[in-house]
């Protein structure tokens, strides 16, 4: 029994498999821990959301669509790309806006704002290992709602036109939703 | 603790009856089940039991039960325990409990 256990060790299979980073047939850690988060994050979706899985058998890749029911946002059809790295969970999902659209914490590039989402946070407020795919989703649902945030802005002309005239930015936040995030 | 008198039965048993190692490796296996003692603690980091092998390990196929002892525990001064895998892994990326926040020290290691 034990010289069995010794020719495993020495395996050369499994050696290689633990000191290259060779895509194998094994299913990663990622994917494994994917398959529950998916599930919960489905279970757990908020009403404004809607999740599309382009591929299936691909849980790492999905497209976020939130339709806020409220505030400046309210009605516009926004979405989210969101990529989950093979590194998942030690860093947290990649997230890109794909609406354009006009908001303090989101470019107009499609970059987002999001403290859940940084990988180095000095303030605790960061991506850890302890969060999952559905904290994701909430996070990005509540940017247009609780979270959001002009200290910090992405957006600088938004965050400033929002402490100048919120009469303005809601006009320039409609005249965006009517152009690009209709459906 | 549990496992020190589980220890010495089983030297006693092996004693007895030098030729059934076999069996008494077995019999030690199943013991190790003692996690009752310690509570079902869940590893926050890959969510599997702090008493098993992490999922890293299990991917591995570190199945028998010599290779799951590299697998250990660690606490940190919080109190919080993960396996050490998994922390040794987070703290290359932050040096906080990903739990708490506070700043990640040992308190000890073990299982
Ligand atoms: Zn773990
Ligand atoms: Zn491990
Ligand atoms: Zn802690």
């Amino acid at each position: 029994m034990i010289t069995l256990r010794g020719k495993l060790k020495k395996d050369p299979d499994v050696s290689n498999s633990k000191s290259q980073n060779i895509p194998s047939k094994r299913v990663s850690i990622r994917d494994k821990l994917l398959i529950k988060e998916a599930q919960e994050m489905e279970q757990t979706l908020p009403m404004t959301c809607q999740v599309t899985f382009n591929d299936p058998h691909c849980l790492y890749e999905f497209t976020l669509l939130i339709i806020p029911d409220e505030g400046y946002w309210c009605g516009g059809h926004f979405y989210f790309q969101i990529n989950v790295p093979e590194e998942y969970n030690m860093i947290p999902p990649r997230v890109k806006c794909l609406t354009k659209l006009w908001h303090p914490n989101i470019s107009e590039e499609g970059d987002v704002c999001l403290s859940i989402l940084r990988q180095n946070s000095v303030d605790g407020m960061g991506w850890a290992p302890t969060r999952k795919l559905k904290d994701v989703v909430w996070g990005l649902s509540s940017l247009f709602t609780d979270l959001l945030n002009f200290d910090d802005p992405l957006n600088r002309e938004a965050a400033d036109l929002f402490s100048k005239d919120k009469e303005l930015f809601g006009i320039k936040v409609k005249e965006y939703l009517i152009q690009f995030a209709k459906r | 603790m549990g496992d020190i008198e589980q220890d010495n039965s089983e030297r006693a048993d092996g004693e007895n009856n030098k030729a059934d190692k076999l069996f008494t490796l077995k019999k030690w296996n199943a013991v190790a089940m003692w996690s009752w003692d310690v509570e079902c603690d869940t590893c926050a980091i890959c969510r599997v039991q702090v008493m098993d092998a992490c999922l890293r390990c299990q991917a591995e196929s570190k199945k028998d039960f010599y290779e799951k002892q590299d697998c250990v525990v660690v606490w940190g001064e919080c109190n919080h325990s993960f396996h050490y895998c998994c922390m040794s892994l987070w703290v290359k990326q932050n040096n906080r409990c990903p739990l708490c926040q506070q700043e990640w020290s040992i308190q000890r290691m073990g299982k």
